[in-house]
């Protein structure tokens, strides 16, 4: 094992390496991958993060996505993800090794530990980023991010505090392909580490919930207003069944009770990237859109030629949505 | 039990008026709600009170207009309301505002046993003013919260986190920031609106009171800063399809088709 105490040992452009639910999981490769041309317009390499027990395994799949160096904290009492005694550790390595970025994934742990973290350090943090620059005026990280319910892009830069901080959403960059003759260098630098144990779990169980399958889901179909009742609303769990789609639905629909609250999708509720969308009976309110701009390909039913909607679809039908739902699942009914 | 909740004024509508200059958004004017999150805090607040005794201070930074809403706060069931008003405090950021609202609960009488915070705001959903806060005070955090149960000498606490539903203990004193899951917002009680106009006082502090210097707050004190706001890329614009339902039908399973969700149609 080597102890590299020195700052030039480690890129300056870090990444937090979140190995749980590792082949579903690639927020970290996807930020690696972005983490090397922001490096490279620095002159500088990239650095993972990684702390837990039993993780070596783990060191060896970033430098294959192209990790430079790897930072293992390897201890039992790093089992579990806790934001106080990671925010100690992970300022400790700053101290040590002086990142110009740490970059994260917006998971629900990384909204926990990065603002724990940032202020800490006192430094600037943005999250949910959609995109990230290197401004060649002052090699500052532009962080890219939506503001006002997904209206506008803010791009916000941290100017005189080090490091730059930013969280970004899962799928919003590509990793780059596994190579298995890459070389990295992997560190385990000695550290104090003193957990804080105010926090106590008492038990832990997967839950398979609604926001991860929507939110996973290759193919969404909403529903909204214009679905008329509770059960032309059912006709769309009918019609998810047999496309092998996930339903969710724009806040009139929950406020009627058509569906329930989790469900919802927007601003407020669960932001998806879909495939394919199939937005019925939906006007297109800025709450509402601000879930599905991240949708590959969106088709909108609606009565109205006017409707906002249609001025975000790929494929955009006029027309009352429970009659066109009722057709096609006369026609996959014949089919299936 | 004595309880600090947290609250922000965001606008009722996400239209909002900019400040081209400074790139923040200008709240004096806007029709205002409490956060929605912040609401369920101040629900579960109350209801841990009603249960096990003690006070809720409930705080908001913003504009003079902020009090409308500590005064709902007291109608939802708060013992006092105080507002971090100051022109200084104006474009802060998640770090500058977290800076206020710890320096104003460690000036609290009593320290509190529990800071409740919503999970994240509809205006600006960071999430970061909860976590930020309770590292400022050091304080242990539990995140994204849907059930409390009040134990002898803390919180039993449940969240989903990364699809890992959690049972934690948390020691006291701590901050949470609860889940929409948590409990709906009840209405208010004539009691309860009687009582937020005719006893409710919102007590102001400015920066002054805080023992603040105005650089460490607000715009000031804020380490990022938005430098440009842009529209997002329009997505391309698509093919609109008008007709009757059967033909409109028919388009619709062509584009399902050529997406590849449906199998192609063969002869039968």
């Amino acid at each position: 094992m080597r102890r590299v105490q020195s700052s030039d040992a480690c890129g300056r452009v870090w990444v937090f390496g979140d190995y749980r639910n590792y082949f579903k999981n690639r927020v970290t490769l996807q930020l690696i991958a972005r983490a090397k041309d922001l490096a490279g317009k620095l002159d500088t390499g990239v650095t993972v993060l990684l702390l837990g027990e039993r993780v070596h395994q783990w060191a060896m799949e970033y430098v294959a996505h192209g990790a430079d160096t790897v930072v293992v904290v390897d201890l039992p009492a790093l089992k579990d993800y806790r934001a106080e005694t990671y925010s100690g550790i992970m300022s400790q390595l700053v101290e040590l090794y002086r990142p110009e970025i740490i970059l994260g994934g917006a998971t629900r742990f990384g909204r926990e530990l990065f603002p724990r973290l940032a202020k800490r350090l006192d430094t600037g943090l943005s999250s949910d980023c959609v995109d990230l620059e290197i401004d060649p005026s002052d090699r500052g990280l532009v962080q890219i991010t939506p503001a006002f319910g997904g209206e506008l892009l803010a791009e916000i830069v941290c100017p005189n505090r080090r490091p730059q901080m930013a969280t970004v959403h899962p799928g919003t960059f590509k990793e780059l392909p596994h190579d298995a003759s890459a070389v990295g260098c992997i560190l385990y630098p000695e550290l104090e580490i003193i957990p804080d144990e105010r926090v106590e779990k008492i038990r832990s169980r997967p839950e398979r919930d609604r926001e991860t399958r929507l939110e996973d889901a290759p193919l969404v179909i909403v529903g909204g207003r214009g679905m008329g009742s509770k059960d032309q609303f059912e006709t769309l769990f009918e019609l998810a069944d047999l496309l092998g789609a996930e339903v969710g639905a724009t806040l009139p629909a929950i406020q009627a009770g058509w569906a329930a609250p989790d469900r919802l999708i927007g601003q407020t509720g669960r932001i998806v990237k879909p495939k394919l969308l199939i937005s019925i009976g939906t006007s297109g309110a800025l709450q509402y859109t601000a879930g599905i701009r991240g949708a590959e390909t969106i088709i909108a039913i609606n009565r109205d030629p006017k409707a906002s909607i249609f001025r975000m679809a790929d494929l955009g039908i006029v027309g009352d949505g429970r009659t066109i739902v009722g057709l096609l699942l006369e026609e996959l009914r014949k089919r299936f | 039990m004595n309880i600090v909740v947290c609250i922000k004024q965001v606008p009722e509508s996400p239209k909002l008026k900019m400040d081209r200059d400074r790139m923040t958004v200008i709240r004096e004017g806007a029709d205002s709600v409490i956060n929605p999150l912040d609401c369920v805090a101040l629900v579960a607040g109350v209801e841990l009170r009603n249960q096990l005794g003690g006070e809720i201070t409930v705080l908001s930074m913003g504009p003079p207009q902020t009090a409308g809403a500590l005064r709902e706060a007291l109608a939802y069931g708060a013992d006092r309301a105080i507002l971090l008003s100051d022109p200084v405090f104006a474009g802060a950021d998640t770090l500058a505002t977290s800076h206020v609202l710890a320096a104003a609960i460690s000036r609290l009488d009593v320290f509190p046993d529990l800071v409740l915070c919503g999970t994240h705001t509809i205006d600006s959903d960071t999430a970061h003013v909860g976590p930020q806060v309770a590292e400022e005070l050091d304080l242990p955090q539990v995140c994204a919260v849907n059930e409390i149960f009040p134990e002898e000498d803390g919180l039993v606490v449940k969240r989903v986190e990364d699809g890992v539903l959690e049972t934690l203990r948390v020691r006291l004193p701590a901050l949470l920031t609860v889940s929409k899951e948590l409990c709906a917002p009840g209405s208010l009680s004539l009691g309860g609106l009687s009582r937020a106009f005719s006893f409710g006082e919102v007590t102001c502090w400015d920066h002054r009171d805080l023992g603040l210097e105005p650089g460490e707050v607000g715009f000031e004190g804020s380490a990022t800063w938005v430098v440009k706001l842009s529209s997002p890329p329009p997505r391309s614009k698509g093919e609109i399809v008008q007709g009757t339902s059967a033909v409109l039908c028919e388009t619709l399973i062509r584009k399902l088709e050529s997406l590849g969700i449906l199998d192609e149609e063969s002869a039968e």
